[in-house]
């Protein structure tokens, strides 16, 4: 009965609307129906002016051809469904804040804490063990163990499901611990509005009352100078009143080109620890971890060729994992190492054409046995400068990459530095056997 | 010449004639996998998101009008976002999405390499995640090769499942366009037909812009759809494509 109403309407609108204007104006709305009033619910601000401004008339008018006998009204504001709207009407119409835009976001229930993040659903493997135990100390003993933990390392290989499994393992020792995760590009925006509002002093008050900050991706602070200021005291209050930090990023802070030194120190105070890609054992356990909590019956030499296949991150392998199961599905035959060939060809076939910077470096630094940050790094010691240098002659070769680009996935580096590591590669593989067969050896790898 | 305005004043009333874009008009050919993996799971919950991607015409859009449509269909609040919209809105557009039901964004190369709208698409990708809706993104080429700037960004759409979408066959076209052209009650003889398809066939958006066109002239002339007259009437408004 309550959905009827607006139903109606839809079907109607539908013969006046496009397809488009009804799929990107119109079924976004989500319809409350009370008496004699109908209470439209728009995701954000923007849908509801537009709707206001170009749809509400068509709206009226179909209600009113509808049901000419009732006296509707219509009231157009900001909410879903799965909240109950914060603000009466009128706000909402006239103003632009709603619940979900104010300062205490992060108050939501839950924190930002996504429960399906465990310790137990994390695969441990060699690449990631320091990080998951410094992890689980700090879990187990907040504010003293480690403080600030700081993990780093490229996308996809699980920093953000650390930095939940911490959460949500703090919330089950004390379920009143005020603990929140944040993505900082959020911490920014929050910032920034509460600048806008005059709510500063609630903002800092907010979140340097947590028992524990949990801030992912803060290499989306760089070049935020005020932000950086903000974090730079919530940070000190915190880690002085033992209040746990754990911090995340793409890469070593040091090499975070935009970040204030005082920050990097800092960030350096606790323990520092490094996420690498996985090596193919966890890639299987990861495979297998992923498929079994999916009840997909995966034989184990088709985890060992997705996992031997996919290299680069774990989402990815999940990907392929979501392809092979999804054909099997579809086309009702059972997984096996054919089957699941024929499944990923065309993403392995494109995998294997589109060689990135990202992948070379991987490749490089598994071949010499040192881990990819140091690539980024400012180190010269020569059993890191030269893969250095070897991973940015490949990169020069295998890509379209230009030059600054290049000295740019290189930790900030100047494309002079990129000229003069593709000219002492060239040099070094007519006079230097061993870097010849190296050079020879990746070129083989990647290419293959 | 006092013939053709008199023509030309009777101009046709604007009814409903618009193609609703469902599963039912969406013809698969060899994108049968892609369709029933949205059909089957559009009246449902599902697993983290899919990216479809495939050359212009491939019927990316349609699918995810139709997604859309089969959520309003049961009552969910669905979207659908082309991301040529990040011209006229800023990236907050993006906020609240992830209470709907089906969120479908179109188009996804139009924010490539610009780091606001990237930035927002990894939150909400992420945001949806969390809540347990469904996410369909769309885009011209496979992730790692949109030309993103954040690896954050393509290595979620890698992440979920990713389907390929192909260009139809000829007889598939065909298909497509007798299937609208019998929506509209009008007579499509297969000769009318092909000559549609090998003309204006090499993208069906544009293909079925040239069905509209016929289907209006023909209503204004009085006319049948003979390939003369569709040549006529299409000579002088549209290029050929080949």
């Amino acid at each position: 009965m309550e959905q009827t109403l607006w139903q109606a309407c839809l079907d109607r609108l539908e013969s006046e609307l496009s397809e488009q204007q009804l799929n990107t104006w119109i079924r976004p709305l989500h319809a409350l129906e009370e008496d004699d009033m109908l209470r439209l619910l728009a995701p954000n601000h923007f849908v509801l002016d537009w709707v206001k401004e170009h749809h509400l008339e068509s709206i009226l008018g179909a209600l009113q051809q509808l049901y000419p006998n009732r006296n509707l009204q219509v009231l157009l504001e900001i909410g879903s469904s799965r909240k109950p709207p914060a603000k009466k009407a009128e706000a909402a119409v006239a103003g632009d804040t709603t619940a979900e835009e104010s300062v205490l976001e992060g108050e939501a229930p839950g924190g930002g804490l996504n429960p399906d993040f465990t310790f137990d659903n994390f695969v441990e493997g060699k690449s990631n063990q320091l990080a998951r135990a410094a992890c689980t100390q700090v879990a187990q003993n907040p504010g003293t163990a480690y403080n600030p933990l700081f993990i780093y390392g490229g996308t996809g290989l699980g920093k953000t499901h650390l930095l939940h499994a911490v959460g949500n393992l703090l919330r089950a020792h004390n379920p009143a611990v005020r603990v929140v995760y944040q993505h900082a590009e959020h911490f920014v925006s929050h910032m920034v509005r509460a600048l806008q509002h005059n709510t500063i002093n609630q903002f800092k008050h907010y979140y340097r009352s947590l028992d524990a900050l949990l801030i992912d991706d803060i290499q989306f602070f760089a070049g935020k100078e005020r932000s950086q200021e903000e974090f730079f005291y919530t940070f000190n209050t915190l880690v002085e009143g033992h209040q746990q930090v754990i911090l995340t990023c793409d890469r070593y802070p040091k090499e975070v080109a935009g970040l204030e030194d005082r920050l990097k120190s800092r960030f350096g105070w606790g323990l520092t620890v490094a996420i690498e890609p996985p090596e193919l054992e966890t890639r299987v356990a990861i495979l297998k971890s992923k498929a079994q909590q999916a009840g997909i019956h995966l034989p184990d030499e088709v985890g060992f060729f997705i996992a031997k296949r996919i290299r680069s991150n774990v989402r990815e392998l999940e990907g392929a994992l979501r392809r092979v199961y999804a054909n099997s599905q579809f086309t009702g035959k059972p997984i096996t190492l054919a089957f699941a060939k024929e499944a990923l060809s065309d993403l392995l076939i494109l995998q294997d054409r589109l060689v990135t910077v990202d992948n070379i470096q991987r490749t490089v630094a598994d071949y010499y046995k040192i881990r990819v940050s140091e690539l980024y790094s400012n180190s010269r010691l020569r059993e890191v400068a030269r893969p250095r240098q070897i991973a940015m002659a490949l990169a020069k070769e295998l890509t379209n990459q230009s030059l600054p680009e290049i000295g740019e996935a290189f930790g900030g580096r100047d494309h002079t530095t990129v000229i003069h590591a593709c000219r002492k590669v060239k040099e070094l593989q007519q006079t230097d056997e061993q870097i010849r067969k190296d050079y020879k050896n990746l070129l083989e790898t990647l290419s293959d | 010449m006092a013939e053709t305005t008199a023509r030309q004043s009777q101009l046709p009333l604007n009814l409903s004639l618009r193609d609703s874009a469902t599963f039912d008009s969406y013809v698969a050919g060899p994108n049968a996998q892609a369709v029933d993996y949205l059909h089957r799971l559009a009246g449902h919950g599902w697993e983290p998101g899919v990216y479809l991607w495939g050359a212009p015409g491939s019927g990316k859009s349609h699918l995810l009008q139709a997604v859309c449509h089969a959520a309003g269909a049961v009552g969910a609040a669905a979207v659908y976002l082309p991301m040529e919209l990040a011209d006229r809105f800023p990236s907050e557009a993006l906020n609240g999405l992830e209470h709907l039901s089906r969120i479908c964004i179109d188009d996804i190369e139009a924010i490539a390499g610009r780091r606001d709208w990237e930035i927002a698409l990894v939150h909400l990708i992420d945001r949806v995640h969390a809540a347990g809706g469904g996410l369909v993104v769309t885009g011209n080429a496979a992730p790692p090769a949109l030309g993103l700037e954040l690896p954050q960004l393509a290595s979620r759409l890698a992440g979920g499942l990713t389907l390929q979408l192909q260009i139809l066959a000829e007889a598939d076209k065909l298909q497509a366009l007798q299937w609208r052209a019998a929506r509209r009650g009008l007579t499509l003889t297969m000769e009318a037909g092909r000559y549609l398809v090998r003309h204006y066939g090499q993208d069906m958006n544009r293909l079925f812009t040239a069905l509209e066109t016929v289907d209006q002239a023909s209503l204004v002339a009085q006319r049948r759809l003979t390939i003369p007259f569709i040549r006529d009437v299409l000579g002088s408004r549209m290029l050929k494509t080949e």
